[in-house]
């Protein structure tokens, strides 16, 4: 049992130990925010070899959607949510259909032009998005029931919690995902995909489903941040929110999901640090993605896991062999 | 099996061109069900191109390929494995990361690859497809293997494992594409024994540039040159075909012992 649900268990640890060691609920929900979107990307990259510079796109949609309905229409929040998710999935999908064309450097290059697309679409659309400004006074009102209130949602802590037990519904359910038939198969795909193929899987099938997937979980931490700040910003459908995304993972490792926690906090709770210190801080991070590129390939998990096993003197542990290396393109 | 077809695999008239280079100058091919057929020819024939035709893990230009009474000219090679067409590679291409296992689990499973897109099912039950693979591990003797990742195993363990996934489809026909390529001479043996017992239950068509093993284990060859088929027979024929002499030249083609 403890063996088996081992990386739940130390997601579930981590979302009790913010509590006691923080003292900004924010900061803690915006650890757990970002650990749903690294996440969706680490399915991507670790799982399915593909490097996406779109990530963002799926995140500010998910501000986006759940934004406007919660100013337009008195809709309740839930739905709004629900709705961000859909079309995260939908719209990844669509974007995932394009990049997929292509292999390597120009599937890159596809995932960035998307990105750039829908970011220059949210800026001139001001009617909707609010443009430069953003999407501002987005309410976020206790779920109640026939004026009885169920989950309260007033303070920061409050809200933390809600935001715990969806990250951890989700974190169960992609850590089922990852442990599936299909998910053995992206990692086959990773692998060798001629191979895939000529064994009989239709290789982009199933790189769009790990799009719609990642672009579901993206959504989802996009719209619960929209939540959290009252605001759907402009930046959170950026280029750079992509990168941010997309460093949390590589920082982490790739091809394990619990990787993709660490990296989140480190990368948050190293920003709330530093930039008190230092206004440049990303100086610091860039001198940590050259070590990692260069010496790390595994992220933080690989070297946790490294130490863990000369601690305890031994390898491989339950599946240890089957933990993938992450130095996929 | 209510009808055994006379000819499992009809290609007609199969070209292939790379822009100005034509790999392929239609090529006609017929195999017949339950016999080792083999494609040899020296470097450059096209041998390798045609398998990529017949398997379709690339297009062709021109020409038709009828599989088991279905003309699957146009049919990607992810489709042809559904109708019972499985192939290994020159090059080791494996899922290097993974078990031996996982390997031939996928493999497997390739068949039905709808059932693979489960996020929700486990690799267990019938989806770890456990009696196939433990058949093919025993024919490949890689039992004791079977948890070690496949880019651990040793070059003549790899290319075992390599025949083993075009096994572990249950294919109808097997297209072995130089299984010994790069083999050590103690692991030839075993190759051979390998692929001769594949005929029992399927179609092989093989791609081998050892003499010794092409002439022992074929029913019928076909010797190309220069995206030509130069010949086709019965191995003694072959053997004593002056053509195909001189295509080798020389005493290549009798491995020696002619």
């Amino acid at each position: 049992m403890l063996v088996r649900y081992r990386f739940w268990l130390l997601a579930a640890a981590v979302t009790l130990i913010l509590p006691l060691t923080l003292s900004s609920g924010t900061l803690a929900t915006e650890v757990l925010v970002y650990a749903l979107a690294v996440l969706g990307c680490n399915l991507l990259l670790g799982y399915t070899g593909l490097l996406s510079f779109g990530q963002g796109i799926f995140f500010g949609l998910g501000s986006y959607t759940l934004g406007i309905m919660l100013t337009r229409t008195s809709l309740p929040m839930p739905i709004a949510v629900v709705a961000s998710i859909v079309l995260g999935a939908v719209i990844a999908a669509v974007v995932g259909s394009f990049a997929i064309r292509q292999k390597g450097t120009y599937f890159v290059m596809l995932t960035l032009a998307c990105a750039q697309m829908f970011y220059f679409f949210a800026y001139t659309a001001t009617d909707w998005t609010g443009g430069d400004n953003g999407l501002l006074d987005i309410p976020r009102k206790s779920l109640a029931l026939g004026g009885k209130t169920l989950i309260p949602l007033e303070t920061p802590w409050q809200f933390y919690t809600f935001v715990a037990v969806i990250f951890l519904i989700v974190f169960a359910v992609l850590l089922r995902v990852a442990d599936s038939v299909f998910g053995r198969t992206l990692l086959a795909i990773r692998d060798n995909e001629t191979r895939a193929a000529a064994i009989g899987y239709h290789v982009k099938t199933f790189k769009l489903v790990a799009f719609a997937i990642s672009g579901a979980v993206t959504a989802l931490a996009g719209a619960l941040h929209a939540l959290m700040t009252g605001i759907a910003p402009l930046s959170n459908i950026e280029y750079h929110t992509s990168e941010m995304i997309l460093v949390m993972t590589v920082i982490g490792g790739t091809g394990n999901l619990f990787a993709s926690v660490l990296g989140a906090a480190f990368y948050v709770l190293a920003a709330d640090w530093l930039s008190t210190l230092w206004p440049r801080w990303l100086l610091l991070l860039g001198l940590l993605l050259i070590a990692v590129s260069l010496f790390m390939h595994r992220g933080l998990w690989g070297v946790g896991e490294s130490l863990w096993y000369r601690i305890t003197g031994k390898r491989g542990g339950a599946n240890g062999k089957l933990d993938t290396q992450g130095d996929a393109t | 099996m209510s009808h055994v077809p006379e000819v499992l695999i009809e290609a007609s008239g199969i070209v292939k061109r790379y822009g100005k280079f034509t790999a392929l100058h239609g090529v006609d091919l017929r195999v017949a069900p339950r016999t080792v057929h083999s494609v040899i020819g020296p470097n450059g024939a096209g041998k390798t191109t045609l398998f990529h035709m017949l398997t379709g893990t690339v297009p062709v230009t021109g020409g038709r390929i009828v599989f088991d009474g279905h003309d699957v000219t146009t049919e990607a090679d992810y489709r042809r494995v559904q109708r019972g067409i499985a192939r290994s590679f020159q090059v080791t291409a494996l899922f290097q990361n993974l078990s031996v296992r996982e390997n031939l689990r996928l493999a497997a499973l390739g068949v039905t690859p709808r059932r693979a897109l489960s996020c929700w099912r486990e690799a267990d039950g019938p989806r770890a497809c456990a009696s196939i693979v433990d058949d093919v591990l025993t024919r490949l003797a890689l039992t004791r293997h079977a948890d070690t990742p496949a880019g651990s195993l040793s070059h003549g363990q790899q290319r075992r494992l390599e025949v083993g996934m075009a096994l572990a489809a249950r294919p109808k026909a097997i297209f072995l594409d130089e299984p010994t390529s790069g083999m050590g001479i103690d692991d030839l043996d075993d190759m051979k024994q390998l692929i001769r017992g594949l005929r029992d239950d399927h179609t092989v068509v093989l791609i081998e540039h050892n003499m010794n093993i092409v002439m022992d284990i074929s029913d019928t060859i076909t010797v190309m040159q220069q995206g030509r088929v130069l010949v086709e027979g019965k191995p003694d024929a072959i053997r004593a075909d002056d053509r195909v002499r001189a295509a080798y030249l020389g005493n290549m083609i009798t491995g020696g012992r002619a």
